[in-house]
């Protein structure tokens, strides 16, 4: 055997060992549960999440309300969660051949999102968007939100390069650069982001927290304060969501949590989307 | 779904809520006879609202050329056809509305544009149908023909963009009838773009959300007329308030027009919106086209337009189009004058139900020259 082959060799066993190692902690769980760590691992590809066990989610389609998804897309959601420092994170990992991240009519985006319910009791409310004076809250992640995240340059050409613009009122050379006129005219065309309601652009977190209490009543929290990052493996994505623990969500404590993925070129997006039943979740103590 | 009542199509219909009819109703009437497609309203629109960022290509107004032009690309033609050929037995509509036609899962029968079918909004322009087996005598309808269709939001009375939204993010207003999108709640979903036939809800990529036009209410809150209104240079256009059937008052511009000279159309009453855009459809175009578009009142509406030169009523009221920047609430006619007014009756413009004509001899014997047309 030569030296070459002996390194080989010893690295391959090395390897396997480590394999082996890997999918043991890793062995599939009927359950949710977030292991405690020192610092939650904020890239999805970080090794650290090896560690957590992975629960497989089925999912099913939305079909409960109106606008339903009526064909399937993606089968499952792998999950796998930590705790640190009164955060919770999840990272979910699912099968998406084609990146979505350019909105535009007719054009979706991939998202995901993780619900948990408000209050931690035993009695859970409805999994699809909680109810009427029990509420859920759902952080919410998009591919968009992602890119805008990394830099996506905010021009109109960053969704179609070849655009021609003749002119924006705001741009106007008797507008100064940078001064509160021009600001306040550029606001003037763009009514959602002049009432708060930024879908798009600039953003540090590609992520949202919203509330809901059933259907159709899902509403942004007062304030965003979960974190996010998604990125593409070869054949999907990665995405964790890192949020604080709900008051009363203490280690061994339980409660349910339940997971969305939208696939954009599947025309998914709001109500049309792939989904769980509530999943329990466990918080691990620290060893 | 609840049943309504829709008058354009003269029977009950499905719909997602109640009926819920405004105190009034917003309503206008485009004469297409005076259209020429100079895009004036289209521009009048554009620069007052829709100059931003991702709006590039959004076109709350624009002017098509019938049969070939859309905006977006086939937007009337793919939806007629997915309602797969659907009757009238007289002013009944027997077949099915886009509510009732709706698919499993869903709550509006629609389709969703790409990008690229507003990439060329004026496509289409001035092409002609024709039927040249006939020869190409002029003559009325025309052996070919188009017409310029001016369109903008039709603030429904049963809309589908309202009726789609699964978050309640639009709305009618009770107090004049104009549907908007609520800017804070719409999440984008798009479903307002798919479900509205006539494609007046657009998705804006730059603020993710769908926006549409709002009938210039800043303005009907001050009783003028919106931008494309008046900016109109053919003055093809008029803004008022319609009743319902059953309460037309003949000194109501847009009630005597739509509901007492039945000489305006609605635009596609059998997708079962009850728009309240009315056309006086084109003297010059095949009345089977017109009926497939305007619906059955087409013959009556064509008669009774074709009068107006021996009608001074309806001529003078045609008269008004254009003739203020006012909401004319209420006109009446005194002798060969036409006076446009306010609700209280009070008078806001007065103009010829004739314009006078002067016929000048050729040839100025005070100046010792002739003269020519042009001033």
């Amino acid at each position: 055997m030569t030296i070459v082959t002996r390194v080989l060799v010893g690295l391959s066993i090395t390897l396997l060992a480590g394999g082996v190692a890997c999918k043991r902690a890793t062995a599939p769980s009927l359950e949710v549960i977030a292991i405690p760590v020192q610092k939650v691992p904020s890239d999805p590809g970080d090794s650290a999440w090896e560690r957590a066990p992975e629960h497989v989610a089925r999912l099913l389609v939305q079909d409960v309300v109106e606008p339903r998804l009526m064909k399937p897309s993606t089968a499952e959601v792998r999950v796998r969660a930590v705790t640190a420092a009164g955060e919770i994170a999840f990272r979910l990992e699912w099968e998406d051949p084609v990146r979505d991240d350019m909105p535009g009519p007719g054009r979706f985006v991939d998202a995901c999102a993780v619900q948990l319910p408000r209050k931690i009791e035993a009695e859970v409310p409805n999994p699809q968007m909680g109810e009427a004076g029990r509420p859920v809250e759902i952080t919410f992640w998009r591919a968009d939100w992602q890119a805008w995240a990394e830099g996506r340059r905010d021009d109109i050409r960053s969704f179609y390069p070849n655009a021609a613009v003749d002119h924006y009122p705001f741009a106007a050379p008797s507008l100064k650069q940078g001064s509160p006129e021009q600001a306040e005219m550029a606001r003037r065309y763009a009514p959602a982001e002049a009432v708060g309601n930024r879908r798009s652009g600039p953003r540090e977190q590609p992520v949202e927290d919203l509330v809901a209490e059933g259907p159709g009543t899902l509403a942004p929290a007062g304030k965003t304060v979960s974190r996010g990052k998604g990125r593409r493996w070869d054949r999907g994505w990665r995405v964790v969501l890192a949020r604080p623990l709900p008051p009363g969500l203490a280690p061994r404590a339980r409660t349910q949590v339940a997971f969305a993925v939208w696939e954009g070129s599947h025309g998914e997006v709001g109500a049309r989307k792939m989904r769980t039943g509530w999943i329990p979740l466990l918080l691990k103590e620290t060893p | 779904m609840a049943r309504v009542y829709n008058w354009q199509i003269g029977r009950e219909m499905s719909y997602w809520y109640p009926e819920a009819r405004p105190k009034r109703q917003f309503a206008a009437v485009f004469d297409i006879n005076k259209c020429i497609a100079c895009q004036t309203c289209t521009l009048a629109c554009k620069t007052t609202w829709t100059s931003g960022r991702g709006q590039e290509y959004m076109l709350w107004n624009n002017v098509e050329t019938k049969p070939y032009g859309f905006y977006p690309l086939a937007w009337d033609v793919k939806l007629l056809e997915m309602l797969n050929g659907q009757r009238w037995k007289g002013r009944v509509y027997l077949g099915q509305t886009i509510f009732e036609a709706a698919p499993a899962g869903e709550r509006v029968l629609g389709w969703r544009p790409q990008a690229q079918d507003y990439a060329y909004p004026n496509v289409g322009e001035d092409d002609c149908a024709g039927e040249i087996s006939r020869g190409a005598e002029l003559s009325l309808p025309h052996a070919h023909w188009f017409f310029y269709l001016a369109r903008i939001c039709n603030h429904c009375t049963y809309p589908a963009c309202l009726a789609s939204c699964p978050r309640g993010a639009i709305y009618k207003r009770p107090e004049d009838g104009i549907v908007l999108v609520d800017q804070s709640r719409c999440r984008g979903y798009q479903e307002c773009v798919k479900a509205c036939p006539y494609k007046k809800v657009f998705f804006n990529p730059m603020t993710g959300t769908s926006e549409k036009c709002i009938a210039c209410f800043p303005k009907i809150e001050q009783g003028l007329q919106p931008q494309c209104f008046v900016n109109c240079i053919g003055k093809i256009r008029l803004a008022g308030w319609l009743s319902p059937p059953g309460q037309a008052r003949p000194d109501n511009p847009v009630d005597y027009l739509v509901h007492i000279r039945k000489v305006a159309l609605p635009l596609f009453p059998q997708f079962g919106l009850e728009p309240n855009v009315y056309y006086i459809p084109p003297v010059h175009v095949p009345e089977r086209f017109l009926e497939q578009m305007f619906g059955p009142g087409v013959s009556e509406a064509l008669a009774a337009y074709r009068s107006a030169p021996r009608d001074p009523e309806l001529a003078g009221l045609l008269c008004l189009f254009g003739s203020t920047e006012m909401i004319l609430a209420r006109w009446r006619r005194q002798g060969d004058w036409v006076v446009g007014a306010d609700e209280k009756g009070v008078e806001v413009v007065r103009v010829p139900v004739r314009e006078p004509v002067y016929v000048r001899a050729a040839f100025d014997t005070q100046r010792q020259i002739m003269r020519t047309n042009c001033p």
